[in-house]
């Protein structure tokens, strides 16, 4: 609101081949891109950490997933000032929540609560994508996506940002089987229940492919994986689960904790 | 008391809004204190504290940097939108059949929206226009509809709450709300239907179809309405306006989702892919047209082959 | 008694040199003058009871509203000035939808009870906002009956504001005896029925009218149905096991 009023007046001595605008603009792409893949007991939230203006890099870290709860994880993409933003008061909303109602706020009421702070910028909205994923009440791993104005659907996968025309084809192919047949006697497709192994390698590969086609997207990637209570770790901790050259942590738990772990893992990727 | 009865007065929504109020600075107890927010709801149940942009012409700034009105498809912020949505009236209740596709400029930004709308056990609302106003308002819709029910101990009827829906957008006309909806349910008059836009138009009908499809949709239901249609009969014609429409028009596609409105609710009837159903038409008619010709051929007339 | 009192009875938001403010405690008289109210928890649902006293047989005794839904999983039984407590449930019904609005989940038991005591001490004279809703203070108490994730729920709120959580508990006029025979017959394994039978023997005792299906009125908070107001047969069909006992 304060560049309205500071705009550049209309004091131009020189002629100019165009006319000076005086309209706000509050708004600027800062490029990079999320994903979500909800799997049957754990989600896996990505985003890379470039952030750039144009073609002018900006940061080659810049955070774009942020843990909320024990078991809710926000990618945000778009405008990193309202992104960052919009994280910051739903970070407050889950406090205020926390102390009246004496409990965390579940991942639904989490999506829920977003739609209506979007909405309420249904006017003047927040140029940010949302993607939500976590565990849900039930146990089972979520994703949900969000549009700038608050519209939101629960989903198994979803890719959003600049390299979302060339990672949600991809994993429509490998997450919802669109356009695959079963080999003739073997078992149909099932969405939704890949194993972990597999949903980060289609993480990182997706990451890696946008990553040298799309030039807003690159640097660094972080991956958030949120664990139903009970769940066993063995297949993301064990020996040689990871890839080379990635580095696992897993995230103190915020509040009481109820048996989810959140682990954040890092890669590099691509810097030109 | 009578500040009571003011303050428990369902306020006009929006009513303040022009008053540059952020989030963060309202003091009402409901923003945060024991009940942590309601976001922009006010404690009456009534929305208030929309921001809005400090401009001289809000509406103009939405255009700008939206989608939203169709006028700038361009801008940055794309809005999802909505598409082929249909519902008709007939003697077994009320067919409400629409598509799934939500397009963003010319990218599929999802085939799987649920534009139908559950309101309550009664109450459908469909989704064409702003994913975001439809989804919005019609929850809202559903929540003031529960309160009714809770005040007057008997549900409400379709009239009313499409007139609650209607009153609500038509407080924000000419502010760039894009919705296209039409609320069906079944209440003490019967089956009906109530039209209802973000223009402010709100009107009672057998028959409507909304979004860049309808009129392919249109085609297909003309053809095939009657008011003496059966259950089956009903449900199949909805689907198949879907499928054409979903066919002949790039902006809807995907899946059809098919719902009945009875007497006691309404049903969920299924879930169908767009492009598998046509070709299944296709094989059905191309069947037909076979078989037709070898009793043509047999030499048989082809009126004989009825029973 | 009076006497001393009466400088401190006007401003209602005046304290006492005592520390006590009087229309409050006034207000939390004007419950005992109410119809008796009973609540009972049990592992299976919480249950109301309430008296309806019915002065004249000319009277619709079905027209007198002692017990309200405020959500599907939350009901509300009264004692006082009933008029009052219309103001607290459209409340607690606004907020609880609103809740339901914003995070798509039912409201907690104890949050909706909050909520309702929220406006309790909103009395006095307005002062610069318009947050000072009442000239008085409420005269009226609930017992708010629900079920949430933490299970069944009683809660007692009084003029107040205080909110008091219950195993049972019984307000209004006969509320003394009622409340110590609740004491001497309530166990944590009370099956529904026991509890709807328990209450109604409660009510018996203290109300002054022969106990029949026209003057008192049951309610129930279960896991399965959430709030409901007993109809007439199953009014009477708990009537009549209080009688063969």
């Amino acid at each position: 609101m304060a560049l309205y009023h500071n705009q550049p007046m209309a004091h131009a001595q020189e002629p100019t081949a165009a006319p000076i605008e005086h309209r706000f603009n509050p708004y600027s792409d800062n490029g990079g891109s999320i994903l979500a893949i909800a799997g049957t007991d754990f989600s896996v939230i990505a985003g890379d950490t470039r952030q750039s203006e144009g073609y002018n890099i900006q940061t080659r870290y810049a955070r774009k997933v942020w843990q909320l709860t024990d078991k809710a994880v926000l990618a945000t993409n778009g405008f990193a000032a309202d992104g960052n933003n919009f994280v910051k008061r739903v970070k407050q909303r889950l406090e205020w929540y926390e102390h009246a109602h004496h409990k965390p706020m579940g991942l639904k009421s989490i999506a829920r609560m977003i739609q209506t702070m979007l909405y309420g910028k249904r006017f003047f909205p927040y140029y940010v994508y949302n993607i939500l994923g976590g565990i849900e009440e039930d146990g089972s791993g979520a994703v949900y996506s969000f549009d700038p104005v608050g519209s939101y659907e629960r989903e198994a996968c979803r890719a959003a940002g600049a390299a979302q025309s060339l990672i949600q084809p991809f994993l429509d192919n490998q997450i919802y089987f669109k356009n695959q047949q079963p080999e003739p006697g073997s078992q149909p497709f099932i969405p939704g229940n890949l194993p972990l192994a597999t949903v980060l390698s289609l993480v990182v590969d997706s990451f890696t492919s946008a990553t040298e086609r799309h030039i807003e997207v690159g640097d660094g990637m972080e991956i958030y994986i949120v664990m139903a209570r009970d769940r066993t770790t063995d297949d993301l901790l064990g020996e040689g689960k990871l890839q080379k050259g990635m580095e696992i942590e897993e995230l103190g738990t915020l509040g009481e904790g109820q048996g989810e772990r959140t682990f954040l893992v890092r890669q590099a990727l691509k810097r030109d | 008391m009578n500040s009571v009865l003011t303050q428990l007065q369902p306020s006009a929504p929006h009513q303040n809004r022009l008053e540059e109020q952020d989030e963060l600075d309202r003091t009402d107890a409901a923003s945060w204190g024991s009940m942590a927010g309601f976001g922009n709801l006010d404690r009456t149940g009534g929305v208030q504290g929309m921001s809005i942009p400090r401009v001289s012409d809000p509406t103009s700034f939405l255009d700008m940097h939206t989608d939203n009105m169709s006028s700038n498809p361009d801008a940055k912020i794309k809005i999802a939108h909505g598409t082929t949505t249909l519902a008709f009236k007939f003697q077994g209740g009320v067919i409400v059949a629409v598509d799934s596709r939500a397009t963003a400029g010319s990218y599929v930004a999802s085939g799987t929206v649920k534009k139908v709308i559950e309101i309550n056990k009664f109450l459908l609302g469909t989704m064409a226009g702003g994913a975001a106003d439809c989804q919005y308002w019609e929850t809202y819709l559903g929540m003031q509809c529960r309160l009714y029910e809770l005040r007057n101990k008997e549900r409400i009827s379709v009239a009313a709450a499409s007139k609650i829906l209607s009153n609500i957008v038509y407080q924000y006309k000419g502010m760039g709300l894009s919705m296209g909806t039409m609320v069906c349910g079944w209440d003490k008059t019967g089956p009906c239907i109530f039209y209802v836009d973000s223009d402010g138009q709100r009107l009672k009908g057998d028959l409507f179809s909304v979004g860049s499809g309808s009129t392919f949709a249109y085609g297909v239901l003309d053809q095939g309405y009657r008011w003496d249609l059966t259950d089956e009969e009903a449900q199949e014609l909805g689907r198949r306006s879907i499928i054409a429409a979903g066919h002949r028009d790039a902006y809807s596609g995907n899946t059809c989702n098919l719902y009945h409105v009875k007497e006691n609710g309404w049903d969920f009837i299924g879930n169908y892919d767009v492009n598998e159903l046509w070709y299944e038409y296709e094989g059905k008619k191309k069947a037909e047209r076979e078989s037709q010709n070898a009793a043509a051929a047999a030499g048989a007339s082809p009126m004989a082959v009825e029973p | 008694m009076f006497l001393t009192r009466s400088e401190y009875d006007r401003g209602v938001n005046t304290f006492s040199p005592e520390g006590r403010l009087f229309q409050v405690e006034y207000a939390m008289e004007a419950i005992k003058l109410g119809s008796t109210t009973v609540g009972i928890t049990t592992p299976e649902g919480v249950i109301l009871a309430v008296e309806k006293r019915v002065p004249s047989p000319l009277l619709e005794s079905s027209s007198i509203e002692k017990i309200m839904e405020i959500d599907s999983h939350i009901g509300t039984a009264m004692s006082g000035l009933t008029a009052d407590a219309r103001t607290m449930v459209e409340h607690a019904r606004v907020t609880s939808q609103m809740h339901n609005f914003t995070y798509d989940e039912k409201i907690g038991v104890e949050s909706c009870t909050q909520a309702v005591c929220d406006l309790a001490l909103r009395f006095g004279e307005s002062v610069e906002d318009d947050d000072a809703l009442m000239s008085r203070p409420f005269g009226v108490a609930l017992l708010i009956a629900g079920i949430d994730e933490k299970g069944p729920q009683l809660y007692h709120t009084d003029p107040s504001g205080t909110f008091v959580r219950y195993d049972a508990k019984a307000i209004g006029s006969g509320s003394d005896a009622a409340q110590q025979s609740l004491q001497d017959a309530f166990h944590k394994q009370m099956t529904l029925m026991e509890a709807h039978s328990l209450a109604l023997k409660v009510l018996k005792q203290v109300m002054e009218e022969k106990l029949d299906e026209n003057n008192v009125q049951l309610a129930q908070v279960t896991k399965e149905k959430g709030f409901e107001i007993l109809g007439e047969n199953e009014l009477k069909a708990v009537i009549e096991t209080l009688a063969a006992a």
